[in-house]
């Protein structure tokens, strides 16, 4: 109705056929067990459009077979998880889990090693993202443990399916969007300033290591070194019910008995395992392993 | 405002203040839109640099249209009526921009913390009837609203005692005498009384709106923080007065369709109370994933504020036309009553396009292809609406706020 409504087009990406959808949808659950729903099919056309046009390429089918078949692949793989995974996380997020956890499993845990005379610890964060969430961990159990740390030996594997988050997380250095869930007296007590930034202090880092896991990788998932705590928060959303129940048989062959999963705010074993032990703990369920 | 070397500027910059010759006489007069010629000026006179105005100032319709589309990212490319649609939103932030308004970037557009809201069920506890009912054990409903039903169930109650009613709440029945005088009546001389609110709009048509209105004022109380409620409002009733419009235009009552408008996000309000914390996760996780709000409502929660509605308005016995339309909005053909409902269905999707003007920061819905076929509509009328929609929404509105 007014004279530039015909200059604008809605659909500005190369469509996708539903051939084309089904490849990519297979190539991307068999590498990472992320389901993505037909009804994201306009979605993934729009996100993958830049993506296109910078390789240079006429259809998605080209795409599909660039992942599967070019040298280049390897590297296009590294773009294609930034693509589909997204990464909200700060630091200290969902707080009242954290302190819950801190206060009942963490202390639970620690008593149970002390018991044994086993000063050891050992964690793994499944789909740790940009790092904050391990890091938050290890900042927890620096406080729990107090002057006892040093006596200690404390690890976290944490793992990521984006070689990008985990180059970031290397670097342990963080800009305010990180913070949006952080006091100031956390942020003085672990930090140090970096410029306009924020560096995590080298006693916190060195209890965490970063390594690209895609969890759908039976063997990579093998490696992993037995844990007494698994947190996996707001990943297991992004996978279906055969990928959930998978992982959630992945974590407890993990976890040494008496050890804890955590899972994000609105995640549940509902459905997918009877294996664990709930255990309700003030803001969040903690899944024990017997 | 920056001041950007001579050499620097680019064609379509403003200028923000004016420029003077070396002799003190103006050359360009502030507001002036640079041109080639305006650039070659400056450089022949020796013009270093020049003040021009914010970039933001000067956002075009290729601006407006992207960030518009970064809402439309997850619907029907290929929809007339979405397109149709896209031009509305592009239009309406192109408009905004020209008044002043910045576009919010993407940091911006992220939730806020709100790390100290508890929920009252914990994860594994929560369904939508289980929400239910934990509110209607637990709090009153206001005893009008059933005196309301009563009446309009009753075969013969009169329009005074209806009129009666409405007029024992002061409250309601300002906001509905406001209503009855705005665009959407248009009554040729004032409306001041509800009995002859009455006379004008119908008894049955005004005791649906009260019943509106009484259940609406039930959720005042939402924790700021979690949600801005103007923003909310502005949302249901922008839908409200656009389920109206498409109504009058089907041959349907307008009335029963702008209730059903102004309450259909009403099980949202419920998930507010009840699931604080989630529902932050929901809305964050629907940003970062470009999803509409209901979809990660069904992927986080495993139901929608839809399943809410549905149950809480049989808990209130809320007239079942109405409900249906309600609690049909995002699936319309499955509602007992496809056409009420694909009129909320296509509402919602317009008042999301519309927000997206007014700082909206969730991904338009999808439209449902034989919920459209069933208004049997022209994309351009959608247009058309817009124009009728722009003259009596803001008055609507005031009569709410």
């Amino acid at each position: 109705m007014t004279l530039f409504s015909s200059a604008i087009t809605l659909r500005a990406a190369t469509p996708i056929s539903d051939a084309e959808f089904k490849d990519l949808r297979d190539f991307i659950y068999q590498r990472s067990g992320i389901w993505v729903d037909e009804k994201r099919k306009y979605l993934f056309e729009n996100r993958f459009h830049k993506r296109l046009a910078t390789l240079g390429l006429k259809s998605f089918d080209e795409y599909v077979k660039l992942l599967k078949f070019d040298p280049r692949a390897g590297e296009e793989m590294k773009t294609l998880w930034e693509i589909v995974t997204t990464n909200e996380t700060s630091f200290f997020r969902d707080i009242k889990q954290l302190e819950s956890f801190q206060k009942v499993i963490l202390a639970e845990v620690l008593a149970e090693q002390r018991k044994k005379g086993r000063l050891e610890l050992s964690i793994w964060s499944a789909g740790c993202s940009s790092g904050e969430e391990p890091y938050t961990l290890a900042m927890l159990i620096a406080e729990s443990l107090g002057l006892e740390l040093p006596k200690w030996k404390v690890s976290t594997t944490a793992v990521d399916l984006s070689p990008a988050m985990i180059a970031k997380a290397k670097e342990a250095t963080y800009g305010d969007y990180a913070f949006k869930t952080t006091t100031e007296e956390q942020k003085k007590k672990y930090f140090i300033p970096a410029g306009a930034q924020w560096k995590v202090k080298p006693e916190i880092a060195r209890m965490v290591g970063f390594q690209q896991m895609n969890l759908n990788d039976d063997a990579a998932v093998r490696r992993v070194p037995k844990s007494q705590i698994v947190f996996c928060r707001n990943v297991i959303i992004y996978f279906d019910d055969a990928m959930r129940t998978k992982v959630a048989r992945a974590f407890y062959d993990n976890l040494l008995p008496g050890g804890y999963l955590l899972l994000g705010h609105s995640e549940t074993l509902h459905k997918i395992s009877t294996a664990f032990r709930p255990k309700f703990i003030p803001g969040a369920m903690a899944y024990r392993k017997e | 405002m920056p001041r950007i070397a001579t050499s620097a500027l680019k064609p379509g910059m403003v200028l923000a203040t004016e420029v003077l010759s070396r002799d003190g006489r103006v050359l360009f007069t502030a507001g002036a839109a640079l041109e080639p010629w305006h650039v070659q000026v400056l450089r022949t006179l020796g013009v270093d640099a020049v003040e021009v105005t914010e970039p933001t100032a000067r956002i075009t319709l290729d601006h407006a249209a992207e960030y518009a589309r970064s809402f439309f990212l997850y619907v029907n490319p290929d929809h007339p009526a979405m397109q149709a649609l896209f031009e509305i939103a592009a239009e309406r932030v192109l408009k905004r921009a020209e008044q002043g308004w910045v576009l919010p970037d993407l940091d911006t557009r992220q939730a806020r913390s709100v790390e100290h809201l508890s929920d009252v069920f914990g994860p594994d506890q929560a369904s939508a009837k289980e929400i239910v009912r934990h509110e209607t054990e637990l709090a009153s409903f206001p005893d009008l609203y059933f005196r309301l039903k009563e009446m309009l169930d009753s075969p013969t109650s009169s329009a005074r005692r209806i009129a009666d009613l409405i007029s024992g709440d002061v409250g309601l029945s300002a906001k509905l005498l406001r209503l009855v005088n705005s665009p959407i009546y248009a009554p040729v001389t004032p409306v001041d009384s509800v009995a002859r609110a009455v006379t004008l709009v119908g008894t049955d048509e005004l005791a649906t709106l009260a019943l509106g209105i009484t259940a609406i004022n039930y959720f005042k109380d939402i924790p700021a923080e979690l949600i801005d409620m103007e923003t909310f409002w502005r949302h249901s009733i922008t839908c409200a007065v656009l389920a109206m419009l498409l109504a009058k235009r089907q041959g349907l009552p307008p009335e029963r369709c702008f209730t059903a408008g102004l309450l259909h996000d009403v099980g949202r309000l419920l998930l507010f109370k009840k699931l604080p914390y989630a529902s932050t996760e929901v809305m964050i996780h629907a940003r970062e994933n470009f999803l509409p709000l209901y979809e990660a409502e069904r992927i986080l929660l495993e139901f929608d504020h839809t399943d809410v509605s549905r149950a809480l308005l049989a808990e209130w016995r809320f007239p079942e036309a109405m409900a249906g339309a309600i609690s049909g909005h995002h699936d319309p053909m499955a509602a007992p009553d496809p056409r009420t409902a694909s009129i909320q269905h296509l509402a919602d999707i317009m008042a999301n396009a519309v927000g997206i003007a007014d700082g909206g920061m969730y991904a338009v819905p999808d439209l449902n292809p034989a919920a459209w076929d069933e208004l049997v509509m022209q994309p351009t009328e959608l247009h058309a609406l817009m124009v009728s929609f722009d003259g009596q929404f803001e008055r609507t509105l005031a009569a709410f706020l």
